[in-house]
């Protein structure tokens, strides 16, 4: 094809064909079929749209994807395979394990409607991966003040989110 | 598992084991499931509809025991579909995880009916399970050869006599013809509709009779923390969400909306072929959209069409800043609904050795919700549509489209998935994106999926109408009320319509302007009440777009009407100089509500006094502190609601530091589950407390995007403490909704007690405190 972009998704190689101004979360659900990143705003002001880019969380709705080429995007569906990379966990084990931040999301019974936690969850994964053991303080403040924009969740599960970064981050220790 | 059935005495209803072989559909084997040629269907029926009189419409046991169930309400978010496996599993002493759910699809499931009607839902997988364990225990006693009254089940296994058999194999190669009683019909349109809101059969199909049904006593299901089923998906990225719905052929679409409210087309802007060469524009009357096989080229030629598109100007809304003048000004008649006796209460008013008087004023919100509204629609060739939805309301949708498409019901089937919480926007099966959906597929002949923006949701969807709510109290020399005067006037607030259908000139559902008078009476020793609810047509009413189309919201109409019943109950206790809590108890004798408020109470260190307190103040820059509390009764459960708040008076900074929250919601079906609701609630009554405020001009809706809408982000979110009274004896309570409503006026009660000033207005952003407070 023409005009190709190379981009690492979830740990895999995808040439993608779209047009490089595309924002990333098109390419993603539209080309490569990967739906966990949602569209909110379009306008990197909600975080539903949240993906990992080299572990930096960028809202996709607004990052082109020739700003991706060559990097390592992550999506909620490669969380798993992340956790097992860095865990060295064989492939039954490993096909089996969530990432902690998804296990905890499941046992803190976290989503209501759901729509906004894909962003959530790559959110926690960057806080985690930032400090380990973060207070109440500190989860608020990365949700809520990091550029560009708080992370909104409508349905107000903001407390159920704090008890999951909370059980992730001690069962990421343990 | 094992549970003791307590059959005896005669079936309520027929049993007719007929053989018909075996039948077989995916793999699994039915109880009566593949409805077979000239059986089950009714010449009222087709096949895009199940019979909700046939058990099997509603529910099959497969070849490993595991059970299918079908209903037309969907999950909404709140767990219900957690509460409705946990009933249908405890009727039928099964485990909860052997049970999965279709929702929602109006081909697929039987009743229709509301989503957020949780109660009457579960009712009827209820009686549905409690129907089915009955027929498969006499079959059980057949096989076993022994009573009825000798069985006892444990997951799904019949035992008797010292042998067993599973569901499974009692049904096996069997065919259960069993009819169960039902009352209702499907959603119609319908202009005498009660609610106004032009549409009949809401309610759905609704289960009927008493099959014996558990003693709660023996409940092991119910009352447990079942894990609501979608979760893991969901975190996973395995759930099928409406967005991810994609047809071969397809085109995505993106809208070019009026430049007003009340704009009329006047010309569709160019497409530039060369710069968006697969992209075509579309029109008909005012809908005008770009459709494109390409999402982002949908979208680009979206925006350079709209900035050629030419429109009428408009000018007929008041501004928000003038909503209270506008509703005043409205020659107001009788009102829509009135409750009490006028004479009564005058009297007292007349003869109260004091009276109270307040106006207390809630905004335009809306539901907002992070994702936009989308729909995916095939019209085909045929005639039949095919709808994908994310709707609460799917046979008042498949109703609407009907209408708008003129044609018959059963040519319109609806599929609903998963998405964005809707908070009762489309409770009514209107407001959304379907009718743009199937009026652009008929226009292109292809499957289209339109997408709207974040800033059309804000500008185009239905709000939450404002209120200006007067309220007058009658207060004995003792300080007590012995009448209350309530009268709360709202645009309207039950409009359906789905926009696309009227901007294309389409036939849409008439709305009636009305409302309601939603307040369940809590305080029984008043002695006189007299409520009244007005309402008039939307603002903007007459534009082409219907203007601020109003709609419910959470909560509907109690939420702002118990904001001034509660305001006014919390400006009597201070006037009376009588702690807010006492001042409750000392109007009521209802022991559920008196139960919660103390225990509430209880968990919040509350300290008996009166509001304001002592260090009250309106001035300075240091903090002062405040706490208020509130109740409210609604759909047999009881709630308390205590706010803290920390305010800063040269600021205004309104900063809620604790909230303690109190449900009694009868017999409580999950309590984490209803922790997470009555938490989550609470973070959406504190947005709309101090932030939330749909602002508009002359012309059309100003806050369209998160920085003008705003809404709670994590860090203002208190610690919150959540209290739970589960009782036996009292039924089941609606607890997914109500939290939000108990939060307002805790809040406002809190500010005054920390400044000594009365906010009777909502939100307490600090602009609007910092004007109180220097007022």
């Amino acid at each position: 094809m023409a005009n190709t972009i190379t981009l690492s998704v979830n740990g895999a190689t995808q040439t993608v064909s779209s047009a490089p101004e595309t924002p990333l979360l098109f390419v993603l659900r539209n080309e490569l079929k990967l739906t966990g990143p949602r569209l909110g705003c379009g306008m990197a002001q909600c975080g539903a749209c949240s993906v990992l880019l080299d572990g930096e969380e960028v809202r996709s709705c607004v990052t082109p994807v020739s700003y991706a080429a060559g990097k390592k995007v992550t999506t909620i569906e490669g969380l798993p395979a992340i956790w097992a990379t860095e865990k060295n966990l064989s492939g039954d084990v490993a096909a089996k394990t969530l990432h902690p931040v998804q296990q905890a999301w499941i046992d803190e019974q976290v989503p209501q409607c759901g729509y906004c936690q894909s962003g959530m969850m790559i959110a926690a994964v960057e806080l985690l991966a930032k400090n380990p053991s973060p207070t109440v303080a500190q989860i608020k403040d990365a949700f809520t003040n990091k550029p560009p924009s708080p992370h909104l969740c409508r349905c107000g599960t903001y407390a159920a989110i704090i008890d999951a970064v909370q059980r992730a981050a001690k069962s990421m220790k343990g | 598992m094992t549970v003791q059935t307590e059959t005896s005495g005669e079936s309520l209803i027929t049993t007719t084991i007929t053989r018909r072989g075996f039948v077989k559909m995916g793999g699994a084997l039915f109880v009566s499931l593949t409805i077979p040629p000239g059986f089950t269907l009714g010449a009222a029926e087709s096949q895009t509809s199940l019979d909700p009189s046939l058990l099997a419409s509603w529910l099959e046991i497969r070849g490993d025991n595991t059970i299918l169930v079908r209903t037309g309400r969907t999950e909404t978010g709140t767990g219900m579909s957690g509460y409705y496996a946990q009933a249908v599993a405890e009727e039928l002493s099964v485990r909860p995880e052997t049970i999965t759910l279709i929702l929602g699809d109006t081909d697929r499931t039987p009743d229709g009916g509301y989503s957020a009607g949780f109660l009457s839902g579960m009712e009827n997988v209820r009686k549905v399970a409690a129907y089915t364990h009955q027929a498969l225990l006499e079959l059980a006693a057949k096989q076993l050869g022994v009573p009825v009254a000798s069985l006892s089940v444990a997951d799904g296994v019949v035992t008797g006599g010292g042998k067993s058999i599973s569901y499974a194999q009692l049904v096996l190669g069997q065919q259960l013809d069993l009819k169960i009683p039902v009352s209702g019909g499907r959603a119609k349109i319908d202009p005498a509709s009660p609610f106004g809101n032009g549409l009949g059969g809401l309610d759905g199909f609704t289960v009927t009779g008493e099959p014996r049904t558990k003693p709660v006593n023996q409940y092991k299901v119910i009352g447990t923390s079942y894990p609501v089923p979608g979760i893991p998906d969901k975190v996973t990225g395995k759930t099928q969400w409406t967005c991810d719905v994609t047809l071969p052929g397809m085109l995505h679409a993106r809208m070019v909306r009026p430049a007003t409210m009340g704009s009329t087309l006047i010309s569709v802007g160019a497409l530039d072929k060369k710069q968006f060469p697969t992209a075509e524009v579309l029109s008909k009357g005012n809908l005008v959209a770009v459709v494109s096989p390409n999402e982002w080229e949908a979208i680009n030629a979206a925006r350079s069409v709209a900035a050629t598109t030419k429109w009428t100007a408009w000018a007929g809304l008041p501004g928000s800043e003038n909503v209270t003048k506008a509703i005043r000004a409205y020659k107001w008649g009788a009102p829509s609904e009135s409750q009490g006796k006028a004479a009564d209460v005058a009297a007292s008013l007349a003869s109260a050795s004091k009276t109270i008087s307040a106006t207390y004023e809630l905004p335009y919100v809306r539901h907002a919700p992070i994702g936009p509204f989308l729909a995916v629609a095939d019209v085909r060739s045929d005639g039949s549509v095919i709808v994908w939805t994310h709707s609460a309301q799917s046979q008042g949708l498949r109703a609407q489209i009907a209408n708008t498409l003129s044609i018959p019901a059963e040519k319109v089937v609806v599929r609903w998935l998963d998405h964005s919480g809707q908070y009762g926007r489309t409770t009514f099966g209107g407001d959304g994106a379907e009718a743009d959906a199937v009026i652009l597929s008929q226009l292109t002949g292809k499957p289209v999926r339109v997408q709207w923006t974040l800033q059309e949701d804000l500008a185009w969807s239905s709000v939450s109408p404002a209120y200006v709510i007067d309220m007058k109290a009658a207060v004995e020399v003792s300080g007590r009320l012995s009448a209350v005067h309530s009268a709360s006037y709202t645009p309207h607030q039950s409009d359906a319509r789905l926009l696309g259908a009227f901007l294309a000139g389409m036939p849409a559902v008439t709305p009636k302007p009305g409302t309601w008078i939603a307040t369940e009476w809590p305080y029984d020793k008043i002695q006189n009440r007299l409520e009244e609810a007005y309402g008039m047509p939307s603002l903007g009413a007459d534009a082409t777009s219907a203007g601020l189309r109003g709609n419910i919201m959470r909560t509907p109409g109690q939420r702002q009407q118990n904001f001034a019943l509660e305001g006014l109950i919390n400006e009597a206790a201070a006037s009376a100089r009588v702690d807010p809590i006492q001042f409750r108890l000392n109007h009521t004798t209802d022991q559920r509500l008196i139960d919660i408020l103390n225990a509430t109470a209880k968990a919040a260190g509350w300290e008996p006094r009166p509001s304001p307190h002592s260090g009250a103040r309106k001035t300075g820059h240091n903090p002062v502190t405040g706490r208020g509390v509130c109740i409210m009764v609604r759909s047999n459960a009881y709630w308390a609601g205590i706010a803290e708040v920390s305010v800063v008076p040269s600021t205004g900074a309104v900063q809620v530091t604790k909230f303690t929250i109190g449900a009694d919601c009868g017999k409580v079906i999950n309590p984490r589950q209803l922790d997470r609701c009555m938490k989550s609630g609470v973070a959406m009554g504190l947005s709309e407390a101090l932030k939330e405020e749909v602002t508009f001009d002359k012309e059309k809706v100003t806050s369209t995007n998160w920085s003008r809408y705003k809404i709670l982000t994590m860090a203002e979110l208190p610690k919150i403490k959540v209290v739970q009274i589960s009782r036996d004896d009292k039924g089941f309570g609606g607890g997914s909704e109500a939290a939000n409503a108990v939060v307002p006026p805790a809040v406002a009660a809190a500010l005054f007690d920390a400044t000594g000033v009365q906010s009777r207005r909502i939100p307490l952003t600090p602009a609007y405190v910092t004007a109180l407070l220097k007022a």
